[in-house]
């Protein structure tokens, strides 16, 4: 955020803890709550609008709808924002067995069909892998990302990069909180940016780091606009609070769990570490710091759940790391011009193109 | 202050216009010439030509590896696909063709005529139509030139179409087939084929390179077909499968009529210039 923490020591007084036990326990009853409950082996119809990016295989693709995760077909390909009706036998460990996809209606609402515009203009323009670490890294949306480049990035610790991510928000805050004050008062400029960070968190799709930044950046510029004192630890816990109330399930989230862990990592090391490798020159420096602070906490995790650590992920990253600002920008504005008029965007697409390259070029020479 | 903002901002924007020059320069002089490529797409069909500027894709293979395949051999700026091929519509062969028609204009499409009632089929069609490329089958056109590579489409014969209409038993039959001939060089592309039509096909010659029928299946080449064409170089485009492709007999055959066997399963993305 562009507000520095003013303190980072845990604001826990009486009052405060007996506030921070009551929200521990309405998590736990509303994560109990809300749990599905379904029978197996019954059939059943679910129908409802897709919440999260399915996610795309060879010739399958997985859906989550209702607490149910299923595999249909890889054609037609349901959208973020679609409404379907399938039907299935609901199987072990929350799977619909046999899906068949009733009814299909791609979504008509507007940011939906601008996130979808956005998406084609970028893979009409640009090839493979180009156009998909592009829309992975302005959108989060990794559904097209082909397969071999997928394994690529996960071999060399560079996924996160075209998830959807904190930083994202960061990025698109401070770059209209910068852009916002050269034209209208500051005080107006941070409704303005409020409102672009949380268009931006839903064109992306609710995923759970960026509606943690979202929140966390909304409670820093609140704090700044009425002059009050900002902790950054306060924040993270209060927005860690309201996504559990609010949807319980994703306590269990592997992005919610590490967008955390990282976000407490590098606010606890970064600035360390980062004065620690004082020798190494930028724009590498400040890589390999925020990558070596946020695996402090991540990589446990990463460890556990996929049991594959990459020891060069830093450097990895550090190497990496400087073109992501570059692309989610100049991306950005190419693809705010490509909703005026298409031939608009190319000078921005293209302008992107060697940093993928770069991207690309480093990501498979290690992989 | 401000200045050394706009300064930073123009130095940036001249450093990447000049690495994307640079792009442009390394890859046009990589990727000019005349190639035929069947890329590795695994159990299914894709082959790209290129002439030049103009590139022709034949069939998408089985799932959207062709897109990858074309972003190694397309150079990035050039978005348009001169004529796409689907020699037949199954899965294996025109799945790969519905990221294709999302992804880059199609100029021409050349398909068989014949129908799949499956969704994604029908996908394809949609894109195909919301495309308005041309659209071309078999009884509307027998010759095609793409630049300097002339195609010249043997089967399914007009009388063949009138007379077999049913469909129960697969496409396969129905399969494109026809050479492609640039200067010198000539090529076969048989689809899926099986024995049964190979004798049938009228106009057979001499050719460099035959694709070898049906991944390879004995359901697909016989002695006939690669008597009539004498190639000296077969290309099988086949990937992991629960058949066994390629038969041991395919590849005996090959052998034994002394021919340069080439399989994207065990070599990848196959390349031949044509130059």
């Amino acid at each position: 955020m562009s507000t520095k923490p003013i303190k980072t020591s845990f604001p826990f007084t009486e009052s405060q803890f007996f506030f921070w036990t009551l929200i521990i326990f309405i998590i736990i009853f509303r994560f109990y709550q809300t749990q599905p409950t379904y029978h197996l082996t019954n059939i059943i119809r679910i129908s409802g609008y897709v919440r999260s990016e399915p996610i795309r295989y060879d010739t399958a693709q997985s859906v989550k709808l209702a607490g149910l995760k299923a595999y249909l077909p890889r054609y037609p390909e349901i959208d973020y924002g679609d409404f379907i009706v399938i039907e299935g036998a609901v199987g072990e460990k929350g799977k619909l067995l046999k899906p068949v996809l009733i009814n299909h209606q791609t979504s008509t609402n507007f940011l939906y069909q601008t996130r979808k515009q956005i998406i084609n203009e970028y893979r009409q323009i640009l090839p493979e892998p180009h156009s998909s670490l592009v829309v992975g890294v302005v959108l989060g949306a990794k559904s097209s990302i082909p397969e071999d480049f997928w394994q690529a990035l996960k071999k060399t610790g560079t996924a996160h990069v075209v998830v959807a991510s904190g930083m994202n928000v960061t990025l698109v805050a401070g770059f209209l909180m910068n852009f916002l004050v050269t034209i209208i008062n500051r005080k107006k400029a941070i409704i303005f940016a409020l409102l672009g960070i949380w268009l931006y968190t839903m064109l992306s799709g609710f995923d759970a780091p960026l509606v943690r930044a979202a929140i966390m950046g909304s409670i820093a510029f609140s704090a700044q606009g009425l002059g009050k004192l900002y902790s950054a630890w306060r924040a993270l816990f209060l927005s860690a609070a309201l996504m559990l109330i609010f949807t319980p399930s994703w306590l269990t989230d592997l992005g919610f769990i590490l967008s955390f862990l990282a976000t407490a990592s590098l606010m606890l090391f970064e600035s360390k570490i980062n004065r620690l490798i004082s020798f190494i020159p930028n724009p590498f420096r400040e890589g390999l710091a925020t990558s070596l602070a946020a695996q402090i906490g991540v990589a446990p995790i990463l460890y556990l759940t996929f049991g594959q650590l990459s020891i060069l992920s830093p450097l990895i990253n550090a190497l990496i790391l400087w073109t992501i600002p570059l692309i989610t920008i100049i991306g950005g504005v190419g693809a705010i011009a490509s909703l005026i008029h298409p031939v608009l965007s190319l000078p921005f697409i293209y302008a992107v193109y060697p940093l993928t390259s770069w991207f690309i070029f480093v990501v498979e020479f290690f992989s | 202050m401000r200045s050394l903002f706009v300064w930073k901002i123009t130095l940036s924007t001249l450093t990447l216009y000049t690495c994307l020059i640079w792009l442009v320069a390394v890859k046009s002089s990589a990727l000019s010439g005349t190639r035929l490529i069947a890329c590795d797409v695994g159990q299914g069909d894709a082959f790209l030509i290129i002439d030049g500027s103009a590139q022709i894709l034949i069939d998408g293979g089985p799932n959207n590896k062709v897109t990858d395949c074309l972003s190694r051999y397309v150079p990035f700026w050039d978005r348009k696909l001169e004529l796409v091929i689907l020699t037949h519509p199954e899965a294996d062969h025109f799945t790969g063709l519905i990221d294709v028609f999302k992804r880059y204009r199609v100029e021409t499409f050349l398909g068989n005529g014949l129908k799949n009632s499956t969704q994604s089929y029908q996908v394809l069609e949609d894109l195909v139509r919301r495309e308005g490329s041309q659209t071309l089958f078999p009884n509307t056109v027998n010759h095609l030139r793409i630049g300097l590579i002339y195609l010249d489409l043997l089967w399914p014969t007009s009388d063949h179409l009138s007379t077999h209409t049913d469909i129960s038993n697969g496409y396969n039959n129905f399969s494109l087939v026809f050479t492609l001939k640039r200067g010198d060089f000539k090529a076969l592309f048989t689809g899926d084929i099986e024995p049964e039509i190979s004798s049938q096909i009228p106009r057979l010659s001499d050719v460099d390179v035959l694709k070898i029928p049906h991944h390879g299946s004995k359901n697909g080449l016989t002695e006939e077909l690669l008597n009539a064409t004498t190639p000296e170089k077969a290309i099988i485009s086949v990937g992991k499968n629960q058949w066994g492709h390629p038969h041991l007999e395919v590849l005996k055959m090959l052998e034994d009529a002394n021919v340069e066997i080439h399989r994207t399963d065990l070599e990848g993305d196959i390349i031949l210039d044509l130059d």
